[in-house]
């Protein structure tokens, strides 16, 4: 580190420019490079229309929960409840579904606001009774498992899922294209769009960027971070339901590990495009990275174990690049 | 306790010994500005020795110098005649100086003996600290100094008071021969003030010296036989004995040589108030405050750093909540519950602190200052959307109407000098027209040049119609700027000064009014 440090003094500026760029296109040019690498190696099998269409399937469910995520770091706070939260409304509503033979439009419903009122209670948690986010959302996430347990009796809910239930993560729509795609794009649009162009947006960008100042320029700042919580607990639950339609089971901690994924998306995502903000197109790019690399792995018959290792690897080398660009740079 | 503790006992002048602490000539810069011109002071052992001055005059500067945090551009420091390098904190110690510092150093979670070890070296046996033998060693200290809680209690709950005499009680285990005192009763009841003063003589007594420093004249003329005076970065008097009285300090605290220069601001008609505050309290910073700002005017709130002012702007902008009194603005009871609220209601706020309270570094000019303007920056009711084309076309105005120097609206405020920061947080609320704009240390960190346009623009304001309130602590600010201004002094408005009245001198010496005299003079 000193090493790099003193010679950084010495730095050209077309050097540093080039640092620059790195620090904000770190993460897309790895992306690029890593479709570029794979489609090189199997030629046959990565680059496909199919190949692509499944990664994107398999890497929605993720994104959406990341999408969320992104609205809870960009005020400033984490929630950890995400990936409980999720495996509890997706033994919910199959339960909701099989058991109690709901409609499943209203099933749907229910979960979903089941999932705003547990992130009005981390928001209220939060900033009110002023309990740390990682506490706050941990304790409720802890308890989200438990009820989870107690809900299933500890035995997962398999027979007589509905065909119909199943179509909803399984089903294609417009020109074919798989349904978690549409919702995951629909998702994160809306997300972006909120974020960036509209007045809330602007406001939520203004908690996160200095909780004071925006409180003395006049934005609700306990508001704010409310309806980060509201909408990151909505996106779990959607996470959930597509899980559960998906597995066409309800299983207490089958979305558990979303968590760490959600995460690792946002954090790459915020080594993207901008110094060190998290953003949702950022979080897309970050998903795009752990989906493919993932993806390339299992084309080449890596071992599982090597999955985890890849994940954390890219997310400490991207933000470690990023960061380490940018303090290059600013000199 | 013994002899010493008795009131007003003569204090000796000092002896023809060694000085124990001799500084000569010390000069500091901080960038451009030139903090310490020369200050010379020398300390005896025993004696206690005032240290007085108005904001800025160097005295924090000087005592960063003596605990080792800055060094000194210029200069020479003896310490018992002998030519120091105070290169570090640890160093300061060394040469027996300790600091006890308005912020008093404590942790709360600790017991009172741990407290009173904090930083300082331990006995140990067998590689453990052996608490038992300090506790030996230190509780005649603590005895002395008179702490009263047992010396295995939590600290938890003990006064100010309490934790100030921990703070004495470590500088003597580390067997300091100067105490440096900063404003020791700025947070202190008066019978917790006298014990106070008790404990200084008897550390006088016992030899060791201490460099008093207090905005509180009383309490230097009490305590002190000499009295060193710094203004503008020099040692500009020393005063002791016949010498040492109320008008001489206040003369040499604020230049009796400075003429006043004539006042430019014409007076001008003021129009309807605006705002009105009576009897506003939040204890222990604003006590019983009462104002009228009218449109049209700048009042200007002066005093010395800590009389209230930022938490009296807070109560007024919704930040704080008063624990009593009213307020009104343009006749209507108002009670913001929030700055969201106040800012509805027509007020705007530039806190003191711009970066970390005004500004969104990271953050473009034209977000910076629309965020307070959202509501008209929007395609439509049924479309409510950023119009980001009238979004950068405000910004672009803006940026042109106060000759903010940047690129463009898209480049980050973190990036800008401290006067266009300045002028950004300005600019967010001048597109809202706000009732009343309070601006706090509005050119603290800003260069000359943009002083005088950040000037020029308050006073536009003001001729518009808009009621502003400037809190300054720069004394020329004020004159130069104000039609009106009252001064604070703990908690109190202490004078209000009018038309030619309103002059450097006259804020300075009101600073030093003492509130409780006052308040003996005019019985409410």
């Amino acid at each position: 580190m000193s090493d790099v440090a003193i010679s950084a003094r010495r730095l050209s500026p077309g050097t540093k420019a080039v640092l620059g760029i790195f620090a904000r296109y770190g993460t897309i040019i790895g992306l690029l490079a890593m479709i570029v690498t794979f489609s090189i190696l199997s030629p046959q099998a990565f680059p496909t229309v199919n190949n692509f269409t499944n990664v994107l399937n398999q890497a929605s469910l993720a994104m959406i929960i990341a999408g969320g995520l992104t609205l809870a770091v960009v005020v400033g706070e984490l929630d950890l409840s995400i990936g409980f939260a999720a495996s509890l409304h997706g033994i919910l509503i199959t339960g909701l579904v099989v058991h109690d033979k709901l409609p499943i439009p209203l099933a749907v419903v229910i979960v979903i606001a089941l999932g705003a009122v547990i992130g009005l209670v981390n928001g209220f948690i939060v900033t009110k009774i002023k309990v740390n986010s990682v506490i706050a959302t941990l304790g409720v996430g802890t308890i989200l498992t438990g009820l989870a347990f107690a809900y299933s009796a500890g035995v997962p809910i398999v027979a007589g899922v509905p065909e119909a239930f199943l179509q909803l993560s399984l089903g294609r729509w417009l020109f074919g294209i798989p349904n978690n795609i549409i919702v995951m794009i629909l998702v994160l649009g809306g997300l972006w769009l909120l974020v960036e162009r509209t007045p809330l947006g602007q406001e939520i960008q203004a908690v996160g960027g200095n909780a004071v100042a925006a409180r003395l320029a006049g934005v609700n700042v306990d508001r704010i971070k409310i309806l980060g919580f509201v909408i990151s607990g909505m996106c779990a639950a959607l996470t959930g339901i597509l899980l559960a339609s998906r597995l066409g089971s309800g299983t207490a901690s089958a979305a558990d590990s979303y968590l760490l994924t959600a995460f690792a998306a946002v954090f790459l995502g915020s080594a993207t495009l901008r110094d060190g903000e998290f953003h949702v197109l950022g979080t897309l790019v970050g998903a795009l990275i752990i989906a493919f690399g993932f993806n390339g792995l299992n084309i080449f018959g890596a071992p599982t174990f090597s999955q985890y290792v890849l994940q954390g690897a890219i997310l400490i080398i991207a933000v470690g690049m990023a960061s380490l660009g940018r303090s290059l740079a600013e000199r | 306790m013994q002899a010493a503790f008795t009131r007003g006992a003569p204090q000796q002048a000092a002896p023809m010994t060694t000085p124990f602490l001799v500084a000569h000539d010390i000069a500091k810069a901080f960038g451009g500005a030139q903090a310490l011109k020369g200050v010379s002071l020398d300390i005896a052992p025993g004696e206690i020795h005032g240290l007085v001055g108005a904001n800025g005059a160097g005295k924090s500067t000087f005592i960063r110098i003596l605990a080792g945090l800055n060094h000194p551009d210029a200069g020479r420091i003896e310490i018992d005649g002998q030519s120091r390098e105070i290169a570090t904190p640890q160093r300061a110690t060394e040469l027996g100086m300790s600091f006890i510092h308005q912020e008093l150093a404590f942790v709360p979670g600790m017991t009172v003996l741990q407290n009173i070890m904090l930083g300082v070296p331990k006995k140990s046996r067998f590689g453990l600290t052996d608490w038992r033998a300090i506790a030996r060693d230190v509780a005649p200290i603590a005895r002395r100094v008179g702490i009263s809680a047992p010396l295995n209690a939590s600290v938890k709950g003990l006064s100010t008071a309490e934790i100030w005499l921990i703070n004495i009680c470590r500088a003597l285990v580390r067997k300091a021969r100067l105490i440096v005192m900063d404003e020791p009763t700025a947070s202190l009841a008066a019978s917790e003030a006298e014990r106070l003063f008790a404990i200084v003589r008897d550390l006088s007594a016992s030899g060791v010296a201490v460099l008093y420093i207090s905005h509180r004249l009383d309490e230097i003329l009490n305590l002190c036989s000499r009295v060193s005076v710094f203004r503008d970065g020099r040692s500009v008097a020393e005063l002791a004995g016949k010498e040492l009285n109320r008008p001489a300090l206040v003369e040499a605290i604020v230049g009796g040589a400075i003429r006043n220069p004539q006042r430019t601001v014409a007076a001008r008609p003021r129009g309807n108030v605006v705002m009105e505050a009576s009897k506003l309290t939040r204890a222990p910073k604003v006590r019983g405050v009462s104002l009228r700002l009218h449109a049209g005017e700048v009042l200007g709130i002066g005093g010395l750093v800590g009389a209230g002012r930022t938490e009296l702007a807070r109560l007024l902008f919704g930040a704080d909540r008063p624990d009593s009194g009213e307020m009104r603005l343009a006749g209507r009871s108002y009670q913001p519950a929030s700055p969201a609220a106040a800012v509805r209601a027509g007020l705007g706020l530039i806190p003191e602190e711009r970066r970390a309270e005004a500004l969104f570094l990271s953050k473009s000019i034209a977000f910076n200052l629309s965020i307070a303007n959202l509501d008209k920056l929007v395609h439509g009711r049924y479309l409510p959307l950023m119009n980001r084309r009238a979004r950068a076309s405000m910004a672009g105005d803006m940026i042109r109407s106060l000759s903010i120097k940047a690129r463009n609206a898209s480049t980050p405020v973190g990036r800008l000098s401290g006067g266009n920061q300045q002028k950004v947080a300005i600019g967010r609320w001048l597109q809202r027209t706000p009732k009343v704009l309070i601006l706090d240390e509005p050119t603290r960190g800003v260069d000359i040049g943009a002083r005088g346009e950040i000037h020029r623009l308050i006073r536009q304001q003001a001729d518009s119609g808009m009621a502003v309130l400037v809190i300054s602590s720069e004394p020329d600010e004020l004159p130069d700027l104000c039609d009106r201004v009252l001064v604070m002094a703990e908690g109190r408005i202490v004078r209000e000064l009018t038309g030619q009245a309103v002059s450097r001198k006259a804020i300075v010496e009101a600073s030093y009014v003492d509130p409780q005299a006052l308040m003996e003079d005019h019985p409410a």
